[in-house]
């Protein structure tokens, strides 16, 4: 095909449209991906908060906090002691699903694997494997809640220690749907930013 | 990092895995793999018998396998009627006592529940579960 040499010059007002679309778009992009790092932050934290609460006694921390004593803060955290792992294994045995040695395996596991899954989001490690693994395990624990429900057992989920002991059927779900709803949020952003 | 998705999520589970691994070992003496009961909470239908007087007996299973038969003056204390059946129990205990409870056999796992709630609700130390159950029993008594 001929073409003449002028129809590849570009004029310099077309020149400036696209830097300046390009422009809004990088700014856009870059409040978009603030945006997703505080999403990336509140989950993260909301999973080694879950996975801390598995492994180290934090009652006496989480009230204080709640009561706004932050003075005793700093002595909570010298006091701090191993949870016990047997009340965990028992919070999962109560759901009937699994045989004993592997409620005891899984209480040992999840919440270090919470806590790995969270550092990769965090400092974007493993990023995809992480989200991938927390959104499975978050599926998986709300369809055992349902099962469980359904089949009218009397449940404590433990997954945030002694915080959520009382938690009802309705609190849980609807923690567990928020929570999946960030992570497919995130899965689909990074998915997206990918592309760009 | 470039991998695969599956890559990666297998990278995170395996580094998981090494805490996991190095609590499990710290608890070894504080959980037991083979039954939700730990050890020191368990004894068997001779170390309870050799408690003798000191014991208390509660059988675990519904009412109607109590009525059938039971540990003689073993008292019912079941979770289907757990408010009624607990001040009966109370009732007897006393400081000092000694509480083994019995469900139907080694798999069950009311005897164990009624313990935690013990244990919890009560206050109650010193609260330990008949291994084997029911069945346990009666093979060694008759």
């Amino acid at each position: 095909m001929n073409q003449t040499p002028n129809a590849q010059l570009r004029t310099p007002n077309a020149e400036l449209s696209e830097h300046s679309t390009l422009g809004v778009q990088r700014s856009e992009l870059g409040v978009g991906r603030y945006l997703w790092r505080f999403l990336d932050f509140v989950v993260a934290g909301i999973f080694i908060f879950a996975g801390l609460t598995k492994i180290f006694n934090l009652d006496q921390l989480i009230a204080d906090l709640q009561h706004l004593r932050f003075a005793s803060v700093f002595s909570d955290l010298g006091n701090l002691s191993l949870a016990n792992v047997a009340e965990f294994a028992s919070d999962i045995d109560n759901f009937k699903l699994l045989p004993w040695p592997v409620s005891v395996a899984l209480a040992f596991y999840l919440p270090w694997l919470e806590i790995f899954c969270a550092l990769g989001l965090l400092f974007r490690f493993l990023y995809r494997g992480a989200l991938s693994i927390l959104t499975l395990s978050v599926v998986a624990f709300t369809l055992a809640i349902i099962a469980a429900k359904v089949r009218g057992l009397d449940i404590t989920c433990g997954c945030f220690g002694h915080a959520s002991q009382h938690w009802s059927f309705p609190a849980h779900l609807a923690t567990n749907l928020a929570i999946l709803a960030a992570l497919l949020t995130l899965g689909f952003s990074s998915r997206l930013r990918k592309s760009l | 990092m470039k991998s695969s998705l599956v890559g990666q999520a297998v990278i995170l589970a395996a580094l998981a895995l090494l805490p996991a691994a190095g609590e499990a070992i710290y608890f070894r003496d504080k959980i037991s793999w083979r039954s939700a009961i730990a050890p020191s909470e368990m004894v068997t239908v001779d170390q309870a018998r050799g408690l003798g007087d000191t014991a208390i007996w509660i059988d675990a299973r519904p009412d109607d396998e109590f009525a059938s038969d039971h540990v003689p003056g073993a008292i019912s204390l079941n979770e289907d009627r757990w408010n009624e059946l607990l001040p009966q129990f109370l009732a007897v205990w006393s400081p000092g006592k000694k509480t083994v409870i019995y469900c139907s056999s080694l798999s069950c796992n009311s005897s164990r529940e009624v313990a935690r709630r013990l244990r919890k609700e009560a206050q109650l130390s010193d609260v330990f579960v008949l291994e084997g159950g029911w069945e346990a029993w009666v093979k060694k008594n008759r």
